[in-house]
Parts: structure tokens; sequence; C-alpha cells
């Protein structure tokens, strides 16, 4: 699948600030990609300007091919956009603020009665669309900002902090949806997050510190790459295990006869359960977190 | 012009469903009505009709206040977020404008019939072809207004600012417009002033058409205040088309130029820490 997104040499700068500092990456058609980073870092600045909110001070931004700085409408016409502050109108009805959405994008007029009842379901709110919003709990009108993104059909949906200030259950209700979208309609899903845990989810992610990228890979690699893994394991040959370790170098300590060696990198830990395979009576292992990764790259915590 | 005719529709649905401003609105015009037109009969004495002829006045001056005041909905857009719906979408600037301009328009030429309405149970007398007039004007007026309320309120970017900056504009221009106080019973230091009111002949106009003095002479017009003489120079009351023509033109092209180059950073678009 081709690039949907392409950011090549992007420079954004207030002043003599550079918000953002010469940063290329690009994103598959048809994935979920998550865009990393701690306040004030130039997630929100890389975001407005692919939105065409924002202009860009150097670079080339494309979606779908389109320029972002010199063919806004094209571009506004392949996108659909969840801000993290609600937009919707509160006194409409849930349906009204999506027909209006669909007024805007020049939905034909045939069609809206349709993607007006589509999107509805993909969120679960066909029940809802009569009740103003304003009635509605944080959680629906977040769904609804997202059913109402979707409703001219955009090949990519940008979600900034789609979960924050929801409660954990809504939250994995709001995951849910986003993932099922992704496998149902190949839409292209691009999102800020806080949450590590939640970014998760995505098939690649760039983490951007200080207005410079500073990782672009998929979860899995970035946390191959900057995480070691550990490892709980409890076998009958206790004492062979521990001379082992012993002899390879490898910390661990003992708890209730488990052995627990904290960081362990992926060979040793192959080598380990081979050599032990058939005394081993039990066995956990915990890969690096993406968290880690974050730590690891920017030197500081998500949530500083 | 879709995404314009659902802009207006959608003002047209939130000042419906907003009951209170919906009701406080025809409410003071009715206060408006009563209590001026009451109050200030002795101010009109020797007029021909002093009710009808502040009843035509208060009548104009609602609508050029609805006007204004409506444009502080997308001020309120702003701050509730919404306008960044419209902002993103690919809608132009202007027809954002334009529709705003419109839908404010439209509901100050409602709140002038629910006047005129009143206005009839309290004496006013007109005929269908006057009514259609006075339509003509008020529609004129609100577009000139609507037109210099959202300038304002693209200046003002937040609604204690823009009311400030509504009072500052209204009370002067109403009150020297001969709307609530004959100018023929203003001191004569006020002339002037009066006299440089665009508000006086959109005042003059209206009354000249709601009160149906077509047949009057120049002379006639000077002394029921609906034309005036400055210094030898007659001013009719068909002048006062102009006027609202071209302040409505001139504000309508200078509003639309604004918001076209308006920054809505104020709308806050995604967190910005800087």
């Amino acid at each position: 699948m081709g690039h949907i997104i392409e950011v090549s040499n992007f420079t954004k700068k207030y002043g003599d600030f550079a918000a953002v500092n010469d940063i290329s990456f690009t994103v598959e058609e048809g994935t979920i990609f998550g865009f990393l980073g701690p306040n004030g870092a130039g997630k929100s600045t890389t975001i407005n300007t692919l939105c065409t909110i924002l202009d860009k001070t150097e670079g080339r931004l494309t979606i779908n091919g389109y320029d972002v700085a010199r063919e806004k409408a094209k571009v506004r016409d392949e996108i659909g956009i969840v801000f993290q502050e609600s937009t919707l109108d509160g006194k409409l009805t849930v349906e009204e603020n999506i027909k209006l959405h669909c007024d805007f994008y020049l939905v034909p007029k045939n069609e809206v009665r349709d993607r007006i009842n589509f999107v509805l379901e993909l969120v679960d709110l066909q029940k809802w669309q009569r009740a103003p919003v304003e009635s509605l709990s944080g959680g629906m009108k977040r769904r609804v900002e997202i059913a109402r993104g979707l409703a001219h059909s955009p090949r990519v949906l940008f979600l900034d902090e789609p979960t924050a200030g929801l409660d954990p259950q809504t939250r994995a209700t709001i995951w849910n949806y986003i993932k099922k979208l992704q496998e149902q309609s190949g839409l292209t899903v691009f999102l800020t997050t806080h949450n590590m845990e939640e970014a998760e989810i995505c098939q690649k992610v760039a983490i951007i510190d200080h207005g410079r990228l500073v990782a672009f890979d998929a979860p899995f690699n970035l946390k191959q790459e900057y995480t070691s893994s550990a490892m709980r394991i409890r076998t009958t040959r206790r004492a062979a295990l521990r001379d082992y370790l012993g002899r390879h170098d490898i910390s661990s300590h003992n708890e209730d006869g488990m052995f627990i060696v904290d960081s362990i990198p992926l060979d040793a830990m192959l080598e380990i359960i081979a050599s032990f395979r058939e005394s081993i009576t039990d066995l956990e292992i915990n890969k690096g977190t993406l968290n880690e990764v974050f730590l690891a790259v920017t030197g500081r915590e998500v949530r500083d | 012009m879709r995404s314009i005719t659902a802009i207006i529709i959608r003002n047209l649905k939130n000042f419906y469903r907003d009951k209170l401003r919906f009701f406080s609105n025809i409410l003071m015009g009715v206060l408006f009505l009563f209590i001026f037109s009451f109050v200030m009969k002795s101010a009109a004495i020797g007029m021909a009709n002093p009710i009808n002829y502040l009843i035509s006045g208060i009548i104009i001056m609602s609508v050029f206040q609805t006007a204004l005041n409506n444009c502080m909905n997308i001020i309120e857009d702003i701050a509730s977020g919404f306008m960044r719906e419209i902002l993103v979408a690919p809608i132009s600037r202007w027809q954002i404008s334009i529709g705003q301009i419109l839908s404010a328009s439209a509901i100050a030429l409602l709140q002038g019939i629910i006047m005129v309405i009143i206005g009839l149970f309290m004496g006013l007398q007109i005929d269908a072809l006057h009514f259609i007039e006075m339509i003509g004007v008020m529609i004129l007026v609100g577009i000139a207004f609507s037109s210099i309320g959202l300038y304002l309120a693209t200046v003002a970017k937040n609604s204690t600012t823009f009311q400030v900056l509504v009072f500052i504009f209204v009370m002067p221009l109403t009150f020297l417009s001969g709307a609530y106080i004959p100018t023929t019973a203003m001191p004569h230091f006020l002339l002037p002033l009066v006299y440089i009111n665009p508000l006086t002949y959109t005042t003059s106009l209206f009354r000249y058409i709601s009160l149906k003095m077509e047949g009057l002479s120049a002379a006639q017009l000077i002394e029921a205040g609906v034309a005036f003489d400055i210094q030898g120079v007659v001013i009719m009351p068909s002048f006062g088309l102009a006027m609202i023509a071209v302040v409505g033109v001139l504000f309508l092209a200078l509003c639309v130029s604004r918001f076209n180059k308006a920054d809505f950073s104020a709308v806050r678009v995604f967190e910005h820490h800087h």
C-alpha cells in the first residue's frame, strides 16, 4: 500500500523558535498511526499543519498526494478531524450535527440519510440520533464527533487525544470503535495520545520531542530496540540455573523458588529456554512497554 | 450556496431553540414599544400622530439592534468550539461570513415583523404595499448592521468586549437618530451629531414609508423630522436609502475581507503550549 501521508523536512517557526524542526515521516494507507510526544513537543503544530489550519515555514506535507499548503480544499475533503475539545453544536441533535457536516462537505443530498445511518451505526448511536447533543455524556459526545468526522467518507481520520477526559471503560469502548473502523473500512487513522498503553494498537508510531523526531517505527520494533524484556522462570534444576545465570553475568533474584530476571536480551532468553527446556515448570516473559521506549528516547515520562 | 443555506438554517434553529433569548427579545421589543411610545409621547407633541411616529422609530431601532446583537453568535461559536468545525470544512471564509450576516438579518427581520404586528394593535396603520416597503427597508438595515456587528465581533473576539463595543456604538447612535426622541425636539447643539449619524436617515426613511408621507411637501417633511434642512441643503428621506445601501455595501465588504484574514487562533485549535 502507498503512503497516504508524506511529511518531508517539515519545519514550523514562531519567530526564531522552531516548534517543529525538520521532521520527516510517512503514514501507510489503512493503518493506525500514533503521533506521540510530551506537551509542547510539536505534536499539535504538526497535526494542525496537516489539517491545513496552520501554515508551514518549510518542507512539504501531502495527504493523498495533495499539498496541504496549496490544495487546502482538496485536503479538507480527504480528512476527518476529531478535536480534543468538543466542536459539536450542543443545541442541535446528533442527526442535525452530522447532517450539517454533510452539507459543509457537499455529500450528495440523496446519500446524506444513508451516511448518517452508516456512521451512527459504527458508533452504536442510532437510538440517540434525535437527542440534543448537550444531553449526552462525554463518551457519547466523543462518539458523535467520530461519527461526524467520518460522515463525508474521508480517507484519513485525525484523532487528537481521542480518549482524553474519559473514564477507563469509555476509553476502551472508543478504542474498540477505532480499531473496528480501521479493520472494516481500510481507513487511515492518525492519532495523538498521551497514553502509551493505548498507543500499542498503532501499527506505527512517531515520537517527537523538542520539535524533533526521535523515533519512528512499529511499537514492537521500538520495544525491541529500546527496552529489554523481563523474565520469570521456575525450574526443577534450580542450582544449575543459578550457576548458568552467574556464568553469563545475568543478574537475577529469587522469590519463592522463582528466578526473576529484570532485564535480559532476547537471544540470552532463548538460550536459557533451550538449555532448561525439560526442567521448566513455569515461565513468564514481559516485553518492555512503549512507556519505557518513550523514557529511553526522550529521557522523561510522557506526563511531566 | 448549500453551505451558506446550512449555516443560516443552523443559526435560525439555534435562535429558535434558545427560548430564553427568543422571548426576551420579543419582550424587550414590546417593552420598548409601550414605554417609549407612552413616555415620549409628549416629546412628539405637534406631530400629527405621535404614537405612530414613535412606534415606527422603535421598530427600525429594534431591527438594527437585533442585527447587531445576533452577531454575538459567532463569538459564542468560537468559545464553544463549533467554529472550528466550520473553519476546517471545505467552505470558503466568505461563505461563512455571508451565512452569518444573512442569518442575523433574518432574525432581525423577524423581530421587526413581530414589532410591526404589535404596533398594529397599538394604532399603527399600514397597507400591504407599505408593509412590503417596510420589509425591504428592514432587510437592508438588517444586512447593513449585521455586517457591522460581524465586523465588531471579529475585532472583539470575546463576548464582553463585543457587548461593550455594541453599547458604545449603539447608545449614541440610537438616541441621536430621532427614533426615541424626535430630532425636532432636540437641543440645537446636538443637531450636527444627528446629521452625521447614518441611523438618522434610516429612521427617517422608515418613518416616511410607515407613516405614508409620500404626499407631503419638503417643508412639511422637514417639520415632521423626516427630511432635514442642513444650512439650506435639504436632505430628503430617499437619501436614507442611499445611505443604508452605501454603509451596507461598505461594511459587508469590510467585514468579509476582515473575516477572510481573521486569525482565529483565539479559536484554540488543538492545544498549543509554547
